[in-house]
C-alpha cells in the first residue's frame, strides 16, 4: 500500500466508527422516545432534543475525516504524495476520535435513554439529564481534540 | 447476558409514562375519608379509571370494571414487552387460579365467579379442557397435574389437593422457567413468594394442628428457607420462629403478622405485610433503564392498585370505619 491508501483507511475509520456509536446512540433514545411518546405526545419536543445528543460523535468523525482528507489533498485540486509512514501518520490519529466515538455514542444513548425515563416522571428536571449525557460527551471533545493535535503535527 | 438489553429501550420509557397514571396514596386517603362508597367511586372517576365506570350502571358491580383493568394491564404489557415470555410466567399465577376454580366447581359443586380473565389459556378453552378432562394442549408440567387431580380425587375426594397439586406445579414450573430463562430477577422473587406461602403454610397447619408430617407434604420446594426448618418449628413456639427468621429479609413481616394471626385468629396484617414486602423487594429495580424489572414491577403495582380499590370500596359500601380500611391498604409502588 502506498501512503495515500493508509491514511485513506484512517478517514473511513474516523468517518465510520464514530458514525456508527451515533447511530447506535441516537437508535437507543429513540426506541425510548418511542415508549414514552405512545403514552405522552405532549412530550415530542422534549425527547427529540435528547435524541440529537448522540450524534455529535459522528460530526466530529466527519470533521477529522475532513480535515485529513483536505490535508492528502482528496478534497481539493491536487492529491499529495505521501510516504507510507506519513500515510500511517494520519491512520494513527484518526484512532481517538474512531474508538472514543464509537463507545462515547453508545454510551451516551444509553444515559440519554434514562433521561426519557426521567422526563416521563419530571419533565421539568431535562436540563439535568442532558447533564448526565454532557459527562459523557466529554470524552469525545478530548478525542476529537487530540485527533486534530496529531493532525497538525503531521509533515506532509 | 448474551442478549442486547436494549430492546428493553422502548417498553420500559412506555412503562415509566404509565407509572404515572397509578394511583397514589392522596387519591387513596380521599377515598377512604370519602362519606360513602359513591363519594369513594367519584373520586376514583377522576383517575384513569373515568372511562369505564362512565359505563357501570351499578356500584357493586365494580369488579367487572377491575376485572377488565388488570386483564387490559396484562395484554398491554404482554405486547410491549421484547421477550413476552416472561410476562407470560407471571401471568401463569391467573391460570392456576382459575383452574382451581373449574376444578372446585366440577368436584365440589360450588358455583364461583371469581374466574379472572388474566392468564395464558383462553378461559373457554380451560372451561372445556376440565369439564371434558381433556388436557392435552396444556403445557407440560399443567397437564400432569391436571391428570394427577382428576385421578387422585376419584379415589380420595379430598378437594385440598386441588389447591396442593396446582400450586406445587406451578411454583415448580416458575423456578424452573426462570432458570431456564437465565433471569436471576424472577427466580429471585419466585423464590420469595414461596418463602411467603409456606410461611403462611406453616401457620396454618399450626393452628388447624395438623403435626409436621402433613406440614412436609404441604409445603412448596425451591424457598430460601428449607422445608425441614420451617417443619421443625411447627412443635415450637413462636419466639423460636421469630428469633429463627431474626436475621432474615422476613423479621419484622413474621414478628408483626404471624404474631396478630396467631393471637388474634386473623391473618389480614400478614397478608397485607406480605404484599408489601413484594412491593419493596420490586421497587429496587424501578430505576433500571434496560431490563425486565420495571414491566414486572408495574404489572404487580396494578394488582396492588387494584386489590387496594376492592379493598376501600368494600370497605365503603359496607360502612367500615375509616381507620379500618386505612389498616388493610398496602403499600403503593410509586
Amino acid at each position: 500500500m502506498e501512503g495515500i491508501e493508509i491514511a485513506m483507511l484512517g478517514v473511513a475509520l474516523a468517518v465510520g466508527l464514530a458514525g456508527s456509536g451515533s447511530a447506535i446512540g441516537i437508535g437507543i433514545v429513540g426506541q425510548s422516545a418511542a415508549g414514552l411518546i405512545s403514552e405522552d405526545p405532549d412530550k415530542f419536543g422534549q425527547t427529540l432534543l435528547l435524541q440529537a445528543l448522540p450524534g455529535t460523535q459522528g460530526i466530529y468523525g466527519l470533521l477529522a475525516g475532513f480535515l485529513i482528507m483536505q490535508d492528502i489533498g482528496i478534497v481539493g485540486a491536487e492529491v499529495v504524495e505521501l510516504t507510507a509512514s506519513q500515510g500511517a501518520s494520519y491512520l494513527m490519529a484518526s484512532l481517538p476520535i474512531a474508538i472514543a466515538g464509537l463507545s462515547s455514542g453508545i454510551y451516551q444513548g444509553r444515559v440519554l435513554s434514562s433521561s426519557i425515563n426521567l422526563i416521563a416522571k419530571r419533565p421539568e428536571e431535562l436540563g439535568k439529564g442532558i447533564v448526565y449525557a454532557v459527562m459523557v460527551e466529554t470524552y469525545a471533545v478530548f478525542a476529537l481534540l487530540a485527533t486534530i493535535l496529531m493532525l497538525f503535527g503531521i509533515d506532509a | 447476558m448474551p442478549i442486547d438489553d436494549t430492546i428493553y429501550a422502548y417498553s420500559v420509557a412506555r412503562i415509566k409514562a404509565l407509572e404515572t397514571r397509578l394511583l397514589d396514596q392522596g387519591q387513596f386517603n380521599r377515598m377512604i375519608n370519602a362519606s360513602s362508597g359513591e363519594e369513594a367511586l367519584k373520586i376514583l372517576s377522576e383517575s384513569d379509571y373515568a372511562s369505564a365506570l362512565a359505563e357501570l350502571a351499578d356500584i357493586h358491580d365494580f369488579e367487572t370494571v377491575l376485572a377488565s383493568e388488570l386483564k387490559d394491564t396484562f395484554n398491554l404489557v404482554m405486547k410491549i414487552s421484547p421477550i413476552p415470555e416472561l410476562i407470560a410466567m407471571i401471568a401463569l399465577r391467573y391460570d392456576i387460579h382459575n383452574l382451581k376454580v373449574l376444578f372446585k366447581a366440577k368436584y365440589l359443586g360450588i358455583k364461583s365467579d371469581l374466574l379472572i380473565p388474566v392468564g395464558t389459556y383462553d378461559l373457554a378453552k380451560l372451561e372445556q379442557a376440565v369439564n371434558e378432562d381433556d388436557f392435552i394442549y396444556f403445557q407440560d408440567k399443567l397437564r400432569r397435574a391436571a391428570v394427577k387431580i382428576t385421578e387422585d380425587f376419584m379415589v380420595n375426594r379430598d378437594p385440598q389437593v386441588i389447591d396442593l397439586i396446582l400450586d406445587r406445579a406451578l411454583y415448580e414450573e416458575l423456578i424452573l422457567g426462570s432458570r431456564e430463562n437465565r433471569s436471576a430477577f424472577l427466580e429471585n422473587l419466585f423464590t420469595r413468594q414461596i418463602d411467603l406461602i409456606n410461611l403462611k403454610t406453616l401457620i396454618r397447619v399450626k393452628r388447624m394442628e395438623l403435626g409436621r408430617d402433613f406440614l412436609k407434604t404441604v409445603l412448596l420446594p425451591n424457598g430460601s428457607l428449607s422445608a425441614d426448618r420451617l417443619a421443625a418449628m411447627i412443635d415450637e413456639p413462636l419466639e423460636s420462629l421469630i428469633s429463627m427468621l431474626a436475621i432474615s429479609d422476613y423479621a419484622d413481616l413474621v414478628s408483626e403478622g404471624v404474631r396478630e394471626w396467631l393471637e388474634k385468629g386473623t391473618a389480614s396484617l400478614l397478608e397485607k405485610l406480605s404484599d408489601d414486602y413484594i412491593t419493596t423487594f420490586l421497587k429496587q429495580g424501578k430505576w433500571i433503564p434496560f431490563g425486565l424489572e420495571p414491566l414486572v414491577g408495574y404489572l404487580w403495582a396494578k394488582e396492588i392498585e387494584i386489590k387496594n380499590i376492592r379493598i376501600v370500596l368494600v370497605g365503603k359500601i359496607n360502612k367500615l370505619p375509616a381507620e379500618a380500611i386505612r389498616e388493610r391498604i398496602r403499600d403503593v409502588y410509586i
